[in-house]
């Protein structure tokens, strides 16, 4: 009979801190979950009380990885509440700005915090005595992907530029131009990294279930659009909390969600399933190469997943960046904001999933409700469910493999508890 | 919330830490101190927020860099100390020395594992008094701020960060 008694305190290559706590007697399972002690409830002190053009300033500092996401979901959200149309340019722009940061997220994640599983190596900088190649490309694509949010929004972890109604700053033809032949070079780079992901020996588990993302009639979506559940579901943005129906759990101050089973997903993997179709043909391309075609239902290839997607932000940024040419470059201002009272949700695809951002606004453009769901909290339910399927397939073997395979589970959920909560330690009792 | 010196680029100053975290903001707030005044020419004051590898690139082609960051010192709140890495390896390990050095710590061991060649560094460690979520910097860190930007900034007009001049 197996007894699993391993006591990991930390978990690396995460971005954060949190629980997994398993307990197995005599072969049965008593205890088995993953938790996460959440820092107080912050978002909604921080920008109750502020005007709306400080908000998506004070959100992007929420997290050091996702600061376009939250700018532009904060933007998105107040542009909507006041009514704010963007530009043609500014779209472009805000699409292009969030590929760069879809590009850098995935590479970190991929190449820095998931690779080493699998070349048996404990961070990445072993890995350059034996494949320093792999590392040099890792951060040659990671410089790449600053440099393009750098050029759109100022600077990359704090995207200065990017404010309600478009931008302050736009980018020069010339800096454009640049930036593509870059991109296009990068070409050999991506086909190496999808060839290199593509040779791993991903985890064999499987476990379906609800995959929830944004989904819009004309691209594969990252900003706006309708959220769509792989049962079948559609509900307008605004209608988010029908989707997130959050709860709280008895051992975890962070709160889970669900909808229409105990979890959901969210996150690469869910936008491919629910999208395929809307992927570039390269990006499809490197799906085929990753044997990956919908409904894919093994969590360890949300990585995977994310592999397709630096193709499809790559080659879809190429395309934008042509189009911004073609159209040809104008410096604008932001769009002018009428200040009154009202009310709206953002929503966008960030690296990690779905991000909801819900401002309420005074006559004054004062903030005086928010809300913020991210995308690391919808899928907590779903990572324990995962866990508690997968424990029991693997208990006949070596505890060190136990704990690899569920450190493997919760890393390749990249998540970023540092964005809610500021502890995570991992402990099998 | 913006960079100067674009041309001359030779001397870094690099603030880290997140505003929003309290005493963490220290690092971000000297740099926007810096901005308020003159700095010399050929040195670019950066807010890096909470870092990461991305610092390799900013480090990248310097000669020099000075980073400021809130630090577990072991002193009263506001009290800051100027080491450099080699130095503060003498003692412990940087992850634990400040709160986001285990970023510098792996962008500089990545960079010296890849034979990346790295610029002078001086690390100033500032001691916080609190690091809850919630804005703004305590008192102690507050009235501590004019001396430490006053103490980088003799650093920086005694040569640090000029290129030409003897480190």
């Amino acid at each position: 009979m197996t007894t699993l008694n391993v006591n990991v305190h930390y978990v690396t290559r995460v971005e954060g801190h949190g629980n997994i706590v398993v307990d197995v007697k005599n072969g049965e399972v008593k205890e088995c979950r993953f938790e996460v002690v959440e820092a107080p409830r912050f978002f909604e002190a921080f920008v109750r009380g502020r005007p709306y053009h400080d908000i998506n300033h004070i959100v992007s500092r929420i997290c050091g990885i996702c600061s376009v996401g939250h700018s532009t979901t904060s933007t998105r959200a107040t542009e909507k509440a006041l009514d704010v149309e963007l530009s043609e340019q500014a779209w472009l722009l805000r699409k292009l700005n969030l590929h760069g940061e879809i590009l850098d997220s995935h590479i970190l994640h991929a190449y820095c915090l998931v690779a080493p599983d699998f070349f048996g190596v404990p961070s990445v900088i072993p890995l350059v005595e034996t494949h320093r190649e792999v590392v040099e490309r890792a951060l040659r694509l990671k410089k790449l992907a600053g440099d393009l949010c750098a050029m759109v929004s100022g600077r990359h972890t704090h995207p200065c530029a990017l404010v309600v109604g478009g931008f302050t700053h736009t980018p020069t033809e010339r800096e454009l131009r640049e930036m593509r032949e870059r991109l296009i070079a990068a070409r050999a780079d991506m086909e190496a990294t999808v060839d290199l992901f593509a040779s791993l020996p991903w985890p064999q588990f499987e476990r379906e279930t609800e995959y929830v993302s944004l989904r819009r009639a004309d691209e594969y979506a990252f900003i706006d659009g309708v959220i769509v559940t792989s049962d079948g579901f559609t509900y307008l943005i605004e209608d988010y909390k029908k989707v997130t129906n959050e709860y709280l759990v008895p051992f975890s101050t962070a709160k889970w969600t669900k909808h229409n089973r105990e979890s959901y997903m969210v996150g690469a993997l869910a936008r491919f399933n629910n999208n395929y179709e809307q992927l570039h043909p390269k990006a499809k391309e490197a799906a085929a190469k990753l044997g990956m075609k919908p409904i894919v239902t093994n969590p360890f290839l949300n990585t995977a997943a994310q592999v397709v997607e630096m193709v499809h932000s790559l080659e879809d940024s190429i395309r934008i960046i042509e189009e911004l040419l073609t159209r040809g470059v104008r410096e604008e201002k932001p769009a002018p904001v009428t200040v009154r009272a009202g009310e709206g949700v953002g929503a966008c695809e960030v690296p990690r999933g779905i991000l909801f951002h819900h401002y309420v606004y005074d006559e004054k453009g004062i903030c005086v409700e928010a809300n913020c769901i991210i995308p690391t909290n919808q899928n907590l339910a779903n990572l324990n469910a995962d866990i508690r399927a997968l424990v029991p397939q693997i208990l006949d073997r070596p505890q060190e493999e136990v704990r690899l395979l569920l450190e493997m589970l919760v890393r390749a959920y990249d998540p970023c508890i540092s964005c809610s909560t500021h502890f995570l330690t991992v402990e099998f009792v | 919330m913006s960079s100067v010196g674009e041309r001359n680029r030779n001397c870094l100053v690099l603030g880290l830490g997140n505003p929003l975290r309290g005493d963490d903001g220290v690092g971000p707030r000297v740099v926007a101190e810096l901005l308020r005044r003159r700095i010399p020419e050929g040195v670019e004051a950066v807010d890096g927020g909470i870092g990461g590898l991305d610092l390799l690139h900013l480090l990248e082609g310097r000669k020099r860099a000075i980073i400021v960051d809130a630090a577990e010192l072991g002193r009263r709140p506001g009290e800051f100390v100027r080491f450099t890495p080699e130095e503060a390896h003498l003692v412990q390990s940087l992850a634990s020395l400040s709160s986001h050095t285990a970023g510098l710590a792996d962008a500089l061991a990545l960079a010296r594992a890849l034979g990346q060649t790295l610029p002078e560094i001086i690390i100033y460690g500032v001691q916080p008094e609190r690091m809850d979520w919630g804005e703004g910097l305590s008192p102690a860190m507050e009235a501590a701020l004019p001396q430490l930007v006053e103490e980088i900034l003799g650093e920086l007009r005694n040569g640090f960060g000029d290129s030409e001049a003897a480190p």
